[in-house]
């Protein structure tokens, strides 16, 4: 399995809008939405600022991973975004956010197949090339042959 | 210097895997061995032995989450949150270089901790198990499908079994499939054996699985089959955790690992094939053919019950060779019926519990339901050991569930009078016109396909 089985094309955005975290989080949760992954926007939400507030998901090295467990969750599912000027994460090292991966995950769900794709996806967020060719992507395509490398 | 460390973080979803991979990247760059534990969503991964915090240098907690620390008592630890995992992991692993690191106390050892240091020694037996399973089931698939493929399309029948002409091609390819078959034992039992005592235990486990699986060391007409594969590996892994606990002279110390404590387990552990178990072996054998050659003129059922049984028993091992060989010489004596029975037993075991891993997912691993797609095919043609990596792990309850099964075939295919005259099982006797009655002797094989996978789904658990 692949990460981008986790992911459609829709949910892929090389040129992410929106200035604060709070914006860019609404953003990436109307794209989640749009291709049927939630069940409520407001609760996935909650979900996601209950995490946030158990410790910033700004892990540094320009990545943020806001995610949710939740039983708004229909389906496992990942949504990117590259924002070029970056977003203020509360990061560790202080770095603004440039690559933003947002998870959905049910809360309960048969198997952990798509739990082992996060798992790859982490790992690779560590390996600093990839980060910095995800950074230089300019198109959609180009941030899905990168992504599909996961997995 | 070895450092061990746990990583953990409130989802399990993330920061865990990221924390582990960064300290695995650092142990790298700085040339320390490290090992990292993740207490994810998915479970516990990679989980540290009790040895090898025994061996540790220091242990580094980066959680964000409560973790158990009472496996560390005595240990340098530093305790910190995930994030440090990920961006400090080379400073975190120097503190260790300093030696200024704290180690751990705890006086109160509660009553918890002790129940569960009892639980998972109850699992470490299954652990052990699962190890050496989950190498051999490769060699069993290899060996398993080659053999399966050849005897299909380049099999003859003949009064001494299904064989394979010399100068065929696929005698070449069943020679390929034969030596997967042969490593099956000795990996099984050597993976057990390190499973338990770390590399030294490997050379030893490996060495009695293969006199385990060779009968001819303790002349026997066959060897102890994969039962006897098990013992060999625990009795060579805990020969050589034993042997590592010794307190011998600085001297001779680097020697010990490579090669005092893997000669000194392979003497013992050959010594009691040779010596203990391989003279009952032989004489069970004996028994049990003297036996079986008494039970002719018995009921054809309780027969039937009995050579189903010891078919299933231990696949491939001593039992099955006795019933097996007892089939193929009441041919020669012109009793076809018996062989017919055995063929129908041969292959229940390997397709019911590829039909069991089919019937219900959750119960098995991903590796075994791929087994039992192979298990399948080689019991189409009559190769049982198919079964034997389902019945290595959980033996218990899948060997009791394999018999039954096996029993109800050949008690059906035994009243309905279906003769055999080639010594070999599966489908593929029926296929190449060696069955006398085709539809009873598959109705047999059906029933107890049947029987066998529905009773070891229900005796199996979730895994978890």
């Amino acid at each position: 399995m692949k990460l981008t089985e986790l992911m459609t094309e829709n949910l892929v955005d090389p040129a992410l809008k929106g200035a604060g975290k709070d914006e860019v989080i609404d953003l990436l949760i109307e794209k989640l939405d749009a291709e049927g992954v939630l069940k409520s926007k407001r609760k996935f939400k909650k979900a996601i600022e209950k995490r946030e507030k158990e410790g910033s998901t700004g892990i540094g090295f320009k990545v943020a991973i806001p995610h949710g467990k939740s039983k708004a969750v229909n389906k496992p599912a990942v949504a990117f975004g590259l924002s070029s000027d970056g977003v203020d994460w509360n990061s560790v090292d202080g770095d603004k956010a440039q690559l933003i991966f947002m998870i959905a995950v049910p809360e309960e769900s048969a198997g952990n197949e798509h739990l082992k794709i996060l798992q790859m996806l982490s790992i690779k967020l560590m390996d600093e090339a990839f980060r910095n060719e995800l950074l230089q992507a300019s198109t959609q395509e180009e941030a899905w042959q990168l992504l599909e490398q996961i997995g | 210097m070895k450092v061990l460390a746990i990583t953990s973080c409130p989802n399990g979803i993330a920061h865990t895997y990221m924390a582990a991979e960064s300290l695995r990247k650092a142990g790298e760059a700085l040339g320390v061995e490290i090992k990292v534990e993740t207490q994810g969503s998915i479970g516990v991964e990679n989980e540290l032995t009790s040895e090898e915090i025994q061996t540790a240098d220091g242990i580094i907690i980066a959680a964000d989450k409560n973790v158990d620390k009472s496996r560390f008592v005595g240990k340098p630890l530093i305790e910190t949150g995930v994030q440090d995992g990920i961006h400090k992991a080379q400073e975190l692993i120097k503190k260790f270089e300093t030696g200024n690191v704290e180690v751990y106390e705890e006086s109160r050892a509660t009553v918890e901790e002790g129940k569960a240091e009892r639980k998972s020694q109850q699992n470490a037996f299954y652990r052990h198990l699962m190890n050496g399973v989950s190498y051999m089931i490769p060699f069993v698939a290899v060996g398993g499908l080659l053999i399966a493929l050849s005897l299909a399309i380049g099999g003859v029948p003949t009064d001494s079994g299904l064989q394979i002409p010399k100068d065929s091609v696929w005698k070449q390819i069943n020679d390929v499939g034969v030596a997967g078959f042969t490593f099956m034992v000795p990996i099984l039992a050597g993976f057990i054996a390190m499973s338990i005592a770390d590399r030294p235990g490997l050379a030893p486990g490996m060495i009695g699985g293969y006199i385990a699986a060779n009968g001819s060391f303790y002349g026997s007409a066959a060897g102890a089959g994969f039962l006897g594969g098990i013992l060999a590996g625990f009795v060579a892994g805990y020969v050589a955790k034993w042997i590592k606990t010794w307190k011998v002279p600085q001297m001779i110390q680097p020697v010990m690992p490579i090669l005092i404590i893997p000669l000194l387990a392979s003497i013992v552990v050959a010594s009691l094939f040779i010596f203990v178990v391989g003279a009952p072996i032989a004489s069970i054998m004996s028994w049990l053919t003297t036996f079986l050659n008494g039970m002719q003129g018995a009921s054809s059922v309780i027969l039937a019950l009995i050579l189903g049984a010891m078919i299933a028993f231990d696949m491939g091992g001593p039992v099955n060779k006795v019933a097996f060989l007892f089939g193929a010489s009441m041919i020669g004596q012109g009793n076809v019926q018996i062989m017919g029975a055995i063929a129908a037993a041969i292959c229940v075991p390997p397709i019911g519990m590829g039909v069991a891993t089919l019937l219900n997912k959750r119960k098995y691993e991903k590796a075994e339901r791929e087994a039992g797609k192979a298990a399948i095919a080689m019991g189409l043609v009559g190769i049982t050991e198919g079964a034997i990596p389902f019945a290595a792990k959980d033996p218990l309850r899948v060997i009791p569930s394999i018999m039954v099964g096996s029993m109800v075939a050949t008690v059906i295919v035994m009243l309905s009078h279906v003769g055999n005259n080639v010594p070999h099982g599966g489908a593929i006797v029926a296929v190449l016109g060696a069955i006398s009655h085709p539809i009873m002797y598959f109705v047999g094989i059906i029933a107890g396909v049947i029987v066998t996978a529905l009773m070891v789904n229900v005796l199996k658990k979730n895994i978890s």
